[in-house]
């Protein structure tokens, strides 16, 4: 339904997550001392904030006093519940381990258009047209997105429907029955949404710097797919696709919500519980390697802005550097006015808004850099940028890398600000009950550590020397792919 | 208040935001010793907090031919001159954010809980003194026209902000947010200080905040650090109706794959019935499977986004309808999309889809608020249109007041064909079929 490299919201169908009354859909990002304005939530929300906060918040709940439990039914299917009772809603984030890094050339695109197949075209039992009724008739939320590793499924709506939410979900994920008519449909929408991507930029670039900076590996891939692959899909072929990964031992639910926990147990082990064990083993792939040579593509379209995307590898999910890197993300490129953003500012008047983002991924990680500016500027933005970031493992973090106390005053610690701003999200993204279940979903399925830990203890660990490692690594040695989106001749 | 916790209750159940373990409160309203009204709700599920200051004004008080003022004169308030603040905050992780709306702009302080005082301090420094220099407005002034640039990149924006401009003649509500070039060019600081005196005053401020802290606690910290907030008049700013422009066809250039083909209703009444009518149209129509425009997606395969959205205002609503689609499905979409809103118009909603919608309704509004930021924000807005906090109840309790009748009769009257602005945001030509604008009439 919805993708976006890493797998999470993006414009399309726009039903937000966060139904804000339009007055407040007004958004600007503002270079100035880090005071950010809101222009757009949904599309704040969207692209990569969510995603962000999926990672942050992976074990988040183990925290929390509230009520949890997690257990594996017998054939394999894992289960996390957690107790969220302050608003009258339940959340349920069904996810799979199986995304385009599961797709060949010959079955790119397939995972996105059979996640669609799943959510509108019916099932064995009810129609699409009647999935759509009963999923309106309970006031839910309902959604689906793809991604390189996993598809993710949710669904939200008020609690006293949560038998209905768990049997509804069992049934559109388990009982697919697909008739070549009605994918042939939802072909057509697939494609919409291609050139609905293709008109926005940053989703568009987002894509792309992904493919470059992962060729030959199956994150290389877009997630997307390829038209002339949809177009000649057949139902049998996704129906095959459905029979391999959709099953009960290569999937994770996680219920978050107001509920009783053993109450919500018993119904899951009741509904879940019957399903087949088939004895399903996860593909293992080689881990993503570095780009031996930077690359950079530069795309001309109508727009009034230019938009700028630089994409470097970095750690995966299970890697021990991630703590490192995703505070190494915060300090130079999130939050409130962080060492990256500072220094371009310094460079170019007319930069608008930098982001860095970083990815963890199953087999490998990106750590994604996006910079709006005025189009005559992107150049040499690209340049600075790159030039500012192979360095940054020579840069001082925390207080205590400045000798004598007088110096350790004056410095600020961007060690500091950036465990900060992670707390502070994680916080925040405690509050939203969808969100809070998809980290859980994920990290049910991407975590292959037998003890991960507590996410915030890991945080918490990070100094300033891990920060330079980290920069030494993935910033300074790799090479860098690079996407610019600029307006086309006539609108500069 | 105890009216509205019992009203809350009685709409959501006993179970509702008024929990068991009283981590979060309804929504109460006082007065600082300021004189600031501040409303508070206490929500315990994260150490959060947010701030939100309210300042009356927004586009719908934007002087003709200075599109961007609100927006310019919002930014300048957050300007913090000592450079050691900055950082403070900076290392605190502590948010300060700005939104500038049709009636009024907010300033946001997120935080931490444990950093609410010092996040307070500086916030109140530079909101009640602000700098406001020449070469700051300048600087303002280009980040407004690069906003602008990118917000023209997002059709659907563009959509909106073209019904706006059209149905308020591109005044007040329809000045551009962000300005236009004469715009920005034409205001200076003079026109800055005079907005921000006019406005940022206490009669027409109000605090909405969203903590984990006791309200003793937050109100002794509000009124510390907000100790000199300056003193005026009330604002009088004249209601500014929607006129339906003589040219009803909107058309904004895009060289794009997709057009955006929408058609925008100006809803001319306010209260809170309306709303809550308004609420259960947008939902039927646009959102999620099942809604009147899925089956533009679903059935005829036209596109893959289909939406409604409305935005209110203090004098009136404005509803969009829109689908985005491909070149050369454009005309064929225009021509669905208004069969799909004459067919609701003409025949109506049943007890089933209004039972539907209705759940619907209510579930979306719990997910809008079930998180601080966007809580604030969603019952902000009903004290800005004059509802009050309590307002969020009250449409609660209207939408399950509601019948088939009544919202028939008001779908009617909203989608008159009469008053149909057709919008188009693509390449020329685009949405328009064989014999001309396809129109709903």
């Amino acid at each position: 339904m919805k993708i976006v490299p890493g797998g999470t919201a993006a414009r399309g169908w726009r039903q937000a997550e966060l139904e804000v009354p339009a007055p407040y859909a007004t958004l600007a990002a503002d270079p100035l001392e880090g005071v950010v304005m809101i222009r757009d939530l949904r599309k704040a929300i969207a692209a990569w904030a969510g995603l962000i906060a999926a990672f942050w918040l992976a074990a988040l709940p183990l925290l929390s006093a509230e009520p949890s439990r997690y257990f594996v039914l017998d054939n394999g299917l894992k289960v996390f519940l957690y107790e969220k009772r302050d608003v009258p809603l339940l959340h349920v984030v069904t996810g799979f381990d199986v995304g385009s890094k599961d797709e060949t050339d010959e079955t790119s695109g397939l995972v996105h258009l059979l996640e669609h197949c799943l959510l509108f075209r019916g099932t064995a039992a009810r129609s699409g047209a009647e999935v759509g009724a009963d999923v309106r008739r309970h006031g839910a939320y309902f959604n689906g997105n793809t991604g390189q590793d996993l598809s993710v499924f949710e669904i939200s709506l008020p609690s006293e429907y949560a038998d209905f939410a768990l049997r509804n979900q069992k049934d559109i994920l388990f009982g697919l029955d697909l008739v070549q008519e009605e994918l042939d449909g939802e072909k057509e929408i697939i494609l919409e949404e291609f050139s609905q991507m293709e008109d926005d930029p940053e989703r568009n670039a987002a894509d792309l710097v992904l493919q470059d900076l992962f060729p030959g590996h199956a994150y290389g891939r877009s997630v997307y797919g390829n038209r002339e692959v949809i177009a000649a899909a057949s139902a049998a072929e996704l129906k095959a696709f459905h029979r391999t990964f959709f099953v009960a031992d290569n999937c994770a639910l996680a219920v978050v919500g107001d509920f009783d926990v053993a109450d919500m147990e018993r119904r899951v082990r009741e509904i879940f519980g019957p399903l087949p064990k088939t004895g399903f083993a996860p593909r293992s792939l080689p881990m993503a390697v570095p780009l031996k040579k930077s690359v950079s593509r530069r795309l001309e379209r109508d727009v009034a802005e230019g938009y700028l995307y630089l994409g470097f590898a970095a750690p995966d999910y299970n890697h021990p550097d991630r703590y490192a890197m995703s505070v190494l993300s915060e300090a130079l490129g999130r939050g409130v006015n962080p060492l990256l953003t500072s220094f371009l500012h310094s460079q170019r008047d007319s930069v608008q808004s930098v982001s860095m983002t970083y990815l963890p991924f199953r087999f490998g990680g990106a750590a994604i850099v996006s910079v709006k500016a005025d189009a005559r500027d992107v150049a040499a933005i690209e340049r600075a940028a790159v030039s500012f970031l192979k360095k940054a493992r020579d840069a001082s973090y925390s207080k205590k890398d400045y000798m004598g106390a007088e110096a350790e005053l004056a410095a600020f610690d961007y060690l500091e600000m950036a465990k900060n701003q992670i707390r502070f999200a994680s916080g925040q993204a405690e509050e939203h009950g969808l969100q809070l279940a998809g980290s859980l979903a994920r990290h049910m399925l991407l975590n292959t550590r037998a003890d991960p830990g507590r996410y915030l203890d890991g945080i918490g660990a990070v100094d300033s020397g891990d920060l330079r490692k980290a920069a030494a690594r993935y910033l300074s040695r790799g090479e860098v792919a690079a996407v610019t989106i600029i307006p086309g001749r006539g609108k500069k | 208040m105890r009216r509205l916790a019992l009203a809350i209750l009685a709409v959501f159940g006993a179970s509702a935001l008024l929990t068991a373990d009283q981590r979060q409160s309804a929504p109460e309203k006082y007065t600082l010793a300021t004189g600031i009204p501040c409303i508070y709700q206490k929500d315990a599920v994260s150490p959060t907090t947010v701030v939100g200051l309210f300042i009356a004004g927004g586009k719908s008080a934007v002087p003709p031919g200075l599109d961007g003022l609100a927006a310019v004169a919002t930014r300048l308030l957050l300007e913090i001159p000592d450079e050691s603040k900055v950082r403070d905050l900076m290392a605190q992780a502590t948010r300060l954010s700005y939104v500038c709306l049709e009636d009024g702009s907010v300033i946001l302080v997120e935080c931490l809980t444990e950093n609410i005082e010092e996040a307070l301090r500086v916030a109140a420094k530079i909101v009640q003194d602000p700098l406001v220099s020449g070469l700051r407005v300048g600087r303002a002034k280009e980040l407004m026209a690069a906003n602008a640039k990118i917000e023209d990149d997002d059709a659907v924006a563009a959509g909106r902000n073209a019904a706006l401009k059209a149905l308020f003649g591109g005044r007040g509500y329809g000045s551009a947010l962000y300005g236009t070039e004469p715009g920005l060019k034409s205001i200076d600081r003079k026109d800055v200080l005079a907005f921000i005196r006019r406005f940022v005053v206490k009669p027409n401020v109000f605090f909405f905040v969203e903590t984990d802290l006791e309200w003793d606690s937050l109100r002794r910290l509000l009124e510390t650090a907000f100790d000199a907030f300056p003193d005026g008049p009330a604002a009088e700013i004249p209601r500014q109706e929607p006129v339906l422009p003589e040219d009803r066809d909107v058309l904004v250039l895009k060289d794009a794959k997709q057009t955006y083909i929408g058609r925008a209703y100006a809803l001319p009444r306010t209260g809170l019935k309306d709303m809550a009518e308004g609420y259960l149209l947008e939902t039927l129509l646009g959102k999620g499977p099942g809604s009147r425009l899925w089956t533009l997606r679903a059935d005829k395969r036209l596109a893959y986004g289909v939406d409604a959205d409305l935005t209110w205002m203090k004098s009136a609503g404005v509803l969009i309808a829109y689908i985005e689609t491909g070149r050369a499905k454009s005309p064929e979409a225009g021509a669905a999309l208004d069969r799909v809103l004459s067919a609701l118009r003409d025949d109506g909603v049943t007890e089933e889809e209004l039972a539907a919608t209705r759940t619907m309704a209510r579930a979306r509004f719990l997910r809008a608020t079930e998180a601080k930021s966007p809580r604030l924000r969603t019952l902000g807005l009903f004290e800005v249109l004059g509802h009050g906090p309590e307002g969020a109840i009250g449409i609660l309790e209207e939408i399950e007041a509601v019948t088939s009748a009544s919202l028939n009769e008001y779908i009617k009257d909203a989608l008159a064909p009469e008053r149909a602005l057709r919008l188009t945001v693509g390449p020329a030509g685009a949405g328009r079929s064989p014999g001309g604008l396809t129109c709903p009439d």
